[in-house]
């Protein structure tokens, strides 16, 4: 922290606070330097940060419109952008400007390492809600928890909650640091409005993907499943422990993974990969994106006998290709 | 918000600092808002008011909705002191949410009026203070930081803080004191100041009116 130099600070006991007030001020404007305000739905404008050369990183549900997005720089000018890719999974939209803006209009993000998300440390949310300027928020982190998956089948690295109040442009803003670093993006479309922040590392995965592919791959089987349990005498002859449960296999879609992997309906897969399967969800844990094109080793129990399965993963087809019409080879 | 701040800073060396420069503002800012009661000496339309500058006489500057016309022209002002005098009010704007009121001679013992800043001086991020009467309790300090500067002459100030009815009219002030806003309202959860220059020039135009 640098001691303030203004009129009017105190000896010793009234510069600390000072201070920090200055730190703060300094965060947001260095952090501003990298919002952009992104012209892409009705009303007010959503944030974005510019993250790599030319490219623009967004929230998904924020951009309404795929090709000549007008975008406000960080010195109030006006750039053109095109929606490269979006994961609808982790709300993230990648946009790339028509031509990459001066260092004078637009900044790229400085990004802090991912083991600065710290429970209690003093953030702000940085954003830009149109041609009016930046706008900040203080709070602190509440929660840093594992990966997790969210309701609409994205994988987030860590789990992180705010404390803050959620203004306009919130989302697709950046999460920075008492020194202005960004440590995120910002969201609260994933969680019912809680303010969430998307840690630098899987917006690198996803921008990595969307930059290279137009989408983010889902690992996919075709199968419709619910927990069973096993009857006390199967178990015993099939020497399986007493409590054996698994999941019924209650549709095939025709042509798919499961299907060409011989998977049937009235299956009950007891195993994958050598872990126990009590719920649909185990099975869909098994099946991140980086499985894709690879081997699942089913154990499943059909007509009172095991069997062993072998399942090629696919790739779930992606909804909306129409979304990715903008995107550049 | 700010008691998960107070929490973070509670191990923290430089607390004791923070809390004492925290208090000290309180009171520097508790001296120069007062209370405003529209009728009597009773408690309805409990407002806030700043005690602002003036060549002549002593002002407050108070939300033209703390004192509406229907109430009349007489307010109540209630100093940090629980001294009260019965003032009056001089000009009204309703655009900007001011009014003035004029206060008769005063006893030596009433502040002096408060250090005004520069509200178009303010950074995004830094940290402001507010100090009222929210739901009626005096003397209130909230803590937060600039939302939005206030862009062109009219426009307002927007601060993530928090605020209550009860705040109105009271000021907004940054760490050394000086007010940069009167507050009027909430919108969306953010608390709106009227900036200091736009309150200034209301003062000033009010008290050059024949």
């Amino acid at each position: 922290m640098s001691a303030s130099s203004s009129p009017g600070t105190r000896a010793r006991s009234g510069t600390n606070l000072r201070a920090l007030s200055d730190d703060l001020a300094g965060a947001v404007e260095r952090a501003g330097r990298s919002v952009v305000a992104i012209h892409a739905r009705p009303r007010i404008p959503a944030s974005g940060i510019y993250w790599r050369d030319g490219v623009v990183v967004a929230a998904s549900h924020t951009i309404r419109k795929e090709q000549d997005i007008a975008v406000t720089l960080a010195d109030g000018t006006r750039a053109q952008a095109q929606l490269v890719g979006r994961d609808g999974g982790t709300d993230i939209a990648v946009l790339r400007f028509d031509s990459a803006p001066t260092a004078k209009a637009l900044t790229l993000a400085d990004r802090a390492a991912d083991d600065a998300l710290r429970v209690g440390s003093l953030v702000l949310a940085v954003g830009r809600p149109g041609d009016g300027g930046v706008t900040a928020s203080l709070g602190v982190i509440s929660t840093v928890g594992e990966r997790w998956r969210t309701w609409s089948g994205g994988e987030i690295d860590r789990f992180v909650r705010l404390d803050l109040a959620v203004y306009d442009g919130f989302s697709g803003g950046a999460l920075v640091d008492a020194e202005g670093s960004v440590l995120g993006v910002n969201c609260s479309a994933l969680a019912r409005g809680t303010p969430l922040t998307i840690p630098n590392a899987t917006v690198e995965r996803v921008v990595d993907a969307l930059l290279t592919r137009g989408h983010v791959a889902r690992a996919y089987l075709g199968v419709a499943m619910q927990p069973v349990r096993l009857t006390r005498s199967l178990a015993e002859r099939l020497k399986l422990s007493e409590t054996a449960g698994g999941v019924l296999v209650v549709m095939v879609e025709s042509d798919s993974p499961a299907d060409r992997g011989g998977l049937l309906v009235g299956d009950v897969i007891i195993s994958a990969d050598g872990h126990d399967m009590a719920e649909p969800q185990d099975v869909a844990e098994l099946l991140g994106a980086e499985r894709v094109g690879g081997k699942l080793e089913l154990r499943v129990v059909r007509g009172g006998e095991l069997k062993n399965l072998s399942l090629t993963v696919g790739e779930r087809a992606q909804a909306g290709d129409a979304r990715r019409r903008g995107a550049r080879s | 918000m700010t008691s998960a701040l107070a929490v973070a800073l509670a191990e923290s060396p430089l607390h004791a600092s923070v809390a004492a420069e925290l208090e000290d503002l309180a009171a520097r800012l508790r001296r120069i808002t007062v209370r405003i009661h529209t009728s009597g000496g009773r408690y309805d339309g409990v407002g806030a008011g700043v005690l602002w500058p003036a060549t002549s006489g002593r002002l407050v500057v108070t939300n033209e909705h703390v004192l509406p016309p229907r109430r009349g022209d007489a307010a109540f002002v209630e100093s940090v002191d629980r001294s009260v005098v019965e003032a009056r009010v001089v000009a009204r704007d309703r655009d900007h949410d001011l009014a003035l009121v004029a206060l008769p001679d005063l006893p030596d013992a009433w502040p002096p009026p408060a250090t005004i800043g520069d509200a178009r001086a303010i950074r995004v991020g830094e940290i402001v203070v507010a100090l009222g009467h929210p739901f009626g309790v005096g003397g209130a300090l909230s803590l937060g930081v600039v939302h939005a500067a206030p862009n062109g002459d009219d426009a307002l100030l927007a601060a993530d803080i928090r605020l209550a009815p009860g705040n109105s009219g009271g000021p907004l002030a940054t760490l050394d004191g000086a007010v940069v806003g009167i507050n009027c309202m909430i919108a969306r959860g953010l608390g709106i100041a009227i900036s200091s220059q736009v309150v200034a020039r209301f003062v000033t135009e009010a008290m050059t009116e024949p």
